[in-house]
């Protein structure tokens, strides 16, 4: 029965990771090589359709829209990949002293949090960007902090459930060093819990940083990133709907894959 | 009058009943007896209808008087069991805190059962006004006629009454209390309650007692045993405690990897048992007629006589334990030579309420003045019933209560401490070999003197493995590929590795089957011997407590009531609350 259970595990994570490697290899040839220069213009081939010469059509200013595809997707991969791995470690310093030792430092932690949660997330990043300026590390700052504190949120409640168990009470008595105790007895056991919301995050991070380009405070044009693109296409939306598509379906696979990731592995540790 | 022929249930490749043919006439509670995993819930379940979907009725039919319930290959007939489902069977489970719903008050949950079945208990005629009033309820949303009030007034009185014949005294207030305003056992009697509330002619009690205190235990059989004779209903009682079975049944089954071993009437089958399986099941409960203390008496003496020189003194572990009473370094304490610990007026404080910034703490005394010792070699049972501040004794014992006062002063190296839960207290992300390495580990990193490389913590951990009774392929395991019992093992080898010389066991044998808990007792029996341990060793469990210690002590309500050789204890017993905890049991 259990073998029955993963296989059946075993589709989400296969389904994943294929498209989270297919999206991930494609964004990372695009590092190093395009078919067209992402920002090589061209009055000739403006609206040209999707074809063999050009994948995904080309735009308004005769651009290759698959190479502008491949940088774009690796620009918000590697945007939301940041965030997340920066306020995934925060959330699990913070999270954990906070939620193991719990007492004043807890509680002024807890009210920041409270105070960073009590906003929109995506205003709350307007606004932060609104003041340090657009750009590509402000989006990434502004990201941080609008995400670290779930996840400071979610590894302290993690801690503190597990700070009471009896195997940890053992190990006090053993005595097992604090840090140790944190960090070596306590944090293999949150990772299950913390992993699941970090796909979730990266998803919201994608989610996120799209909608920044689009407004025109994320990365900066002539850069292209998935969100900037859909900003740029949403005037040719009839006349080009390629222009659009492109983008918009790259984002759609992009957070999808990842969404059966997460669960497939989610599933394969329970 | 119920007869379950030749039933087998499977869970996808896994056989858990196996061909198991049980017969219960009217009136009559027939003991189901055997370890977890034995079948007998299962069966249980499905005789309700209430096992889970994945479960597989391979073979067999179930009956109830001349009606087929269930019959294997039929689809399970929903409507059939709804009928019966309540009204005239009912069933009782073992866990009081979430069998009830934490939402509603424990009258309204009793209501419910007399709501959804009126034709069982409203006379023939009313029968008809039922639909009558569903039909008005229609037409008059939310208005009461006076056909409902003078109903809703019989149902109130109704659970009342049954209320009362359940031995809940105060009736009125448990009525409008919410689950979690009740005791354990109280919740147990408003399980009870509903589940007799129809008077139904089959009860199956799964495990109703077996998370309880013993006093309260033995209240709740009384009882079952009570409403037997009055409502002349049929019982399948499930249980693991063959001293429970025997006292209510009046015929016993005997189960065994979902087969029925042996099934008989009750005093026959305790008193000459055929099958070799039951014999073991019998002999693997401790009793007070036997006990293992022999060997550990002549030990005893002979450790402490003849091998003076070895005794360990003044390592005062607890040095760094500051409450705010004064707790003495060991280093300089007069105190008989042989004792390893000495408990001198302690008492133990607990924060109520809250731990948030806003709420006002209180604080309450868990054990009040406490003093004792135990010696070296000995074992010390601690006894009581849960809530009596055994477990918060035995931390600050430890250390790890800081709000105390008296004085804990240690004679021996590293105290440690085994727990009830064999489940918790293994550390799931780690391999057996690494959980039995930590502790010299940590060791090493407080004293240089312990510092150990890699290859020798191995090799000790391994020698443990094998002290232990487990086979080296454990190494590379993890917890939770290991049944309760040898978790058990691992835990009282993880706190053995640092050779300590107290170790204090709060309920090990507690969690487990009879045949694994009399296992676990010879092997901390084992080591006792091999390393000249002493125990405290705390259980709710009288005969476990006869079988494993020399002293004995008696704890109620945060005192220690009554302390003493065991013999003296069990033979004579000073304290009112002591009898009544030995006769009980």
């Amino acid at each position: 029965m259990e073998q029955n259970l993963g296989r059946r595990n075993n589709k989400y994570l296969a389904a994943g990771l294929v498209m989270t490697l297919l999206v991930a290899g494609v964004a990372l040839l695009g590092v190093f090589w395009t078919p067209y220069g992402t920002t090589v213009m061209s009055a000739s081939e403006k609206f040209h359709g999707p074809s063999l010469r050009h994948l995904f059509g080309t735009d308004n200013f005769g651009r290759d829209i698959f190479s502008r595809v491949m940088k774009g997707a690796g620009a918000t991969i590697l945007i939301s990949g940041l965030v997340v791995s920066v306020s995934g470690a925060m959330g699990i310093l913070a999270g954990a002293v906070t939620g193991y030792f719990g007492g004043i430092l807890d509680e002024v932690m807890m009210r920041i949090t409270d105070a960073v949660n009590g906003f929109p997330s995506v205003l709350l990043g307007l606004v932060i960007i609104s003041v340090l300026g657009p750009g590509r590390q402000n989006v990434v700052i502004s990201l941080v902090i609008v995400f670290t504190p779930s996840f400071i949120r979610i590894v302290r409640s993690e801690f503190i459930r597990l700070r009471d168990a009896d195997y940890i009470s053992r190990a006090r008595m053993m005595g097992v060093g604090r840090l140790r105790i944190l960090f070596v007895h306590i944090l293999p056991n949150t990772m299950s819990t913390f992993w699941a919301s970090v796909m979730i995050g990266f998803n919201n991070a994608i989610l996120a940083e799209s909608g920044m380009s689009f407004l025109g405070i994320g990365v900066q044009p002539p850069d292209a990133t998935l969100g900037n693109m859909l900003s740029d296409a949403q005037g040719y939306l009839t006349r080009a709907p390629w222009y659009a598509l492109a983008p918009g379906l790259t984002m759609v696979w992009i957070v999808l894959g990842f969404s059966l990731l997460g669960e497939g592995l989610r599933r394969t540790q329970t | 009058m119920i007869k379950i022929e030749n039933l087998s249930v499977s869970f996808g490749a896994a056989e858990a009943v196996k061909n198991v043919t049980l017969e219960i006439g009217a009136g009559e509670i027939l003991g189901v007896v055997g370890e977890s995993g034995s079948g007998k819930s299962v069966t249980a379940l499905t005789l309700m209808g209430l096992v889970s979907e994945t479960a597989r009725i391979t073979s067999g039919r179930i009956s109830f008087d001349k009606e087929t319930l269930l019959e294997a290959g039929k689809p399970y007939d929903k409507a059939l069991y709804r009928k019966f489902l309540g009204c005239r069977m009912s069933m009782v489970f073992q866990e009081p805190m979430t069998s009830l719903n934490p939402t509603k008050r424990a009258g309204r949950q009793v209501e419910e059962m007399l709501r959804l079945h009126r034709e069982a208990w409203r006379p023939q005629g009313s029968e008809a006004s039922g639909g009558e009033r569903k039909r008005k309820g229609r037409e008059l949303p939310g208005a009461l006629t006076e056909r409902d009030k003078a109903e809703g007034e019989d149902i109130r009185r109704r659970v009342l009454e049954i209320f009362r014949a359940v031995g809940l005294k105060d009736e009125e207030r448990v009525y409008e209390s919410f689950p979690h305003q009740l005791s354990g056992g109280m919740r147990q009697r408003v399980m009870i309650a509903m589940a007799a509330v129809l008077r139904p002619d089959l009860m199956v009690c799964d495990e109703p007692t077996t998370a309880l205190d013993v006093t309260v235990q033995n209240q709740i059989i009384e009882l079952l045993r009570e409403i037997n004779e009055k409502q002349k209903n049929a019982m399948l009682f499930i249980t693991h405690d063959l001293n429970l079975a025997r006292r209510l049944c009046h015929r016993v089954a005997v189960m065994k990897d979902g087969r029925v071993v042996e099934t008989g009437p009750t005093e026959e089958l305790f008193k000459n048992p055929r099958e070799e399986y039951t014999r073991k099941l019998m002999e693997a409960v401790p009793s007070r007629m036997r006990k293992y203390g022999g060997i550990a008496d002549s030990f005893a003496r002979e450790y402490m006589g003849e091998r003076p020189g070895e005794q360990i003194r003044g390592r005062g572990v607890c040095g760094e334990m500051e409450g705010p009473g004064d707790t003495e370094r060991a280093e300089n304490t007069e105190g008989p030579g042989d004792a390893v610990l000495e408990v001198r007026d302690l008492s133990v404080y607990y924060q109520e309420g809250s731990n948030s910034l806003f709420a006002r703490n209180r604080k309450k005394c868990a054990v009040e003045a406490a003093t004792f010792a135990i010696r070296r070699g000995e074992v010390l049972g601690l006894v009581g019933e849960s809530g009596c501040g055994k477990t918060s004794l035995s931390k600050a014992i430890l250390g790890m209560n800081r709000d105390i006062r008296g004085s804990v002063v240690h004679h021996s190296p590293h105290p440690q401490m085994i727990f009830q839960d064999p489940y918790g207290s293994l550390n799931p992300a780690k391999t057996i070999g690494w959980l039995l390495q930590e502790p010299l580990r940590a060791r090493g990193r407080r004293e240089a003197s312990f510092r150990m490389s890699e290859a020798d913590r191995r090799a000790a951990a391994y020698d443990m493995l094998r002290k232990i009774g487990l086979p080296e392929t454990y190494y590379a395991r993890k917890p939770a590929q290991l049944s309760g019992g040898q978790r058990q093992r691992v835990s009282i080898g993880q706190a053995l590795i640092t050779e300590p010389g107290l170790v204090i066991a709060d309920e090990p044998v507690s969690a487990l089957d009879v045949t694994i808990q009399a296992q676990i007792m010879e092997l901390m029996q084992k080591f006792r011997e091999e390393m000249g341990l002493s125990y405290l060793f705390i259980s709710h469990d009288i005969n476990v407590i006869y079988q494993m210690s020399d002293r004995i002590m008696v704890m109620k309500d945060g005192r220690i009531i009554e302390q003493g050789d065991t013999e003296t204890v069990f033979h004579s017993p000073k304290e009112a609350y002591t009898r009544l905890l030995l006769s009980e049991s």
